[in-house]
This record gives C-alpha cells, structure tokens and sequence, in this order.
C-alpha cells in the first residue's frame, strides 16, 4: 500500500479507508509506504502504475487500484476472493460463520 | 435534480459549479457520454477555501464501461481528465457504472473524511 501516513497513523481520508477496510478483512501485516516522506517516490509510483492518486494498493506485486477500488471489492466480495488467491482467509467470513451459527 | 452524489455531500454546488467543475463535466461528457453524470467539488471538505476546486468526487454512468473491470473503468476517466490531473486535481473520487448497474443500484457512497493530507 503507498498511502499518506502511516497505517497507524493515516493523513488522508482516503488512505485511511484503505487501511479501515483491510482491517476489516483481518489484514494488518502488510507494507506500506508513506509517501508524504519522500517527494520521489509519490511521483515515481504514479509513473509505475500510470495513476494520479494517493491511496495505491498492489496485492502480491499486482496494482489493484485505489480507495474506490478497494471499497466496491469489499463491498461486492470481490476482495474475499482476491486475499483467498493470496493464501489470506478473510475475518470476514469467520464473522459471517459466527453469524451463521446464531 | 439533486442526484445521490451531490446529496450525500451536503451539496451546496449552487449551480453549475466553477470553471474546473464545468471542464471536468464536459470532458467527461465528451468521453464517455454518460447516461448519467455527477461532478461534485469536495474542496470546501478538505480544508481549501470555497471555490478551491482541487477535491472532486464524480459519479459516471456510461455504457461505455460495458464489459471492463474497475480499473479500465477508472483509467478511462483519468484518461478524459489528464490534464486536471497533472495541474488542479488534487484528488479524485471515481465511481463508474454501466446504466444497468446504476438502475438496479441508485446510491453512491459518501466520500471518506480529510484527515489533513499533506499540509499537516
């Protein structure tokens, strides 16, 4: 993730709704770059991912895309099944699992 | 007619908006012609004084994202706005839907909250 600030400490709306999001899933061991500490790389990983915005999330090297992305995968399942690719079992569905059970 | 978009901001827009408001419109209107279009400025919301114009949130609806993942979708908006983005643009909500998305789901999620940015 290249975002503004930190995931403890988020400087951006946006950045920080990527963070919250990936919190939601369980995801929290994951790099990330803030790029308000270096002129060069906020302009150089535009350049990589020819995209004009600050929140950036790649998922195993692969640009996803930014904050919206990231929120309409989330919201229509999209991103259970990308982390499930990755190996990352969603807290989501064990949320959903409790549920069930209920 | 105040469409979702604008509404869930509070949407004090006041008419068409000002002149980066209205190129991003037509440039927009011009790419993809869209079903439906929503051009919102965020400014006032992240700390820029009124008229700023350097926030915008816009809600695309174009059969043109027939077909396309999220990300073409989006970089086909970029693509209608690079040069905003290469100079007043600061920030960009997109969202893009084909019409027969936006039918069966008339709502747009409200943007997130500034936390500062880069001016802290």
């Amino acid at each position: 993730v290249f975002m503004k600030g930190s995931p403890a400490q988020p400087l951006c709306g946006f950045s920080n709704a990527v963070v919250q999001i990936l919190r939601l899933h369980g995801v929290e061991d994951y790099r990330a770059h803030d790029v308000l500490q270096d002129p060069d790389l906020r302009q150089g990983i535009k350049n990589y991912s020819n995209w004009p915005t600050i929140p950036q999330v790649y998922l195993n090297g692969e640009f996803v895309g930014g904050c919206d992305i990231l929120l309409q995968m989330h919201q229509n399942g999209d991103l259970v099944e990308e982390l499930k690719k990755l190996g990352i079992r969603s807290a989501l569905l064990d949320a959903e699992k409790d549920q069930e059970k209920k | 007619m105040r469409g979702p978009l604008l509404a869930a901001a509070g949407g004090a827009m006041g008419g068409a908006g000002g002149p980066l408001a209205r190129t991003i419109r037509a440039k927009l209107t011009a790419a993809l012609q869209p079903t439906h279009l929503e051009v919102r400025d965020d400014s006032p919301r992240h700390g820029g004084p009124p008229g700023a114009e350097t926030h915008f949130g816009v809600l695309v609806v174009s059969g043109r994202f027939a077909g396309l993942p999220l990300l073409q979708r989006h970089r086909l908006v970029h693509e209608a706005l690079r040069a905003e983005l290469a100079g007043p643009l600061h920030a960009l909500q997109v969202i893009a839907r084909t019409p027969q998305q936006w039918q069966s789901d008339p709502h747009a999620p409200p943007a997130p909250p500034c936390l500062g940015g880069s001016k802290r």
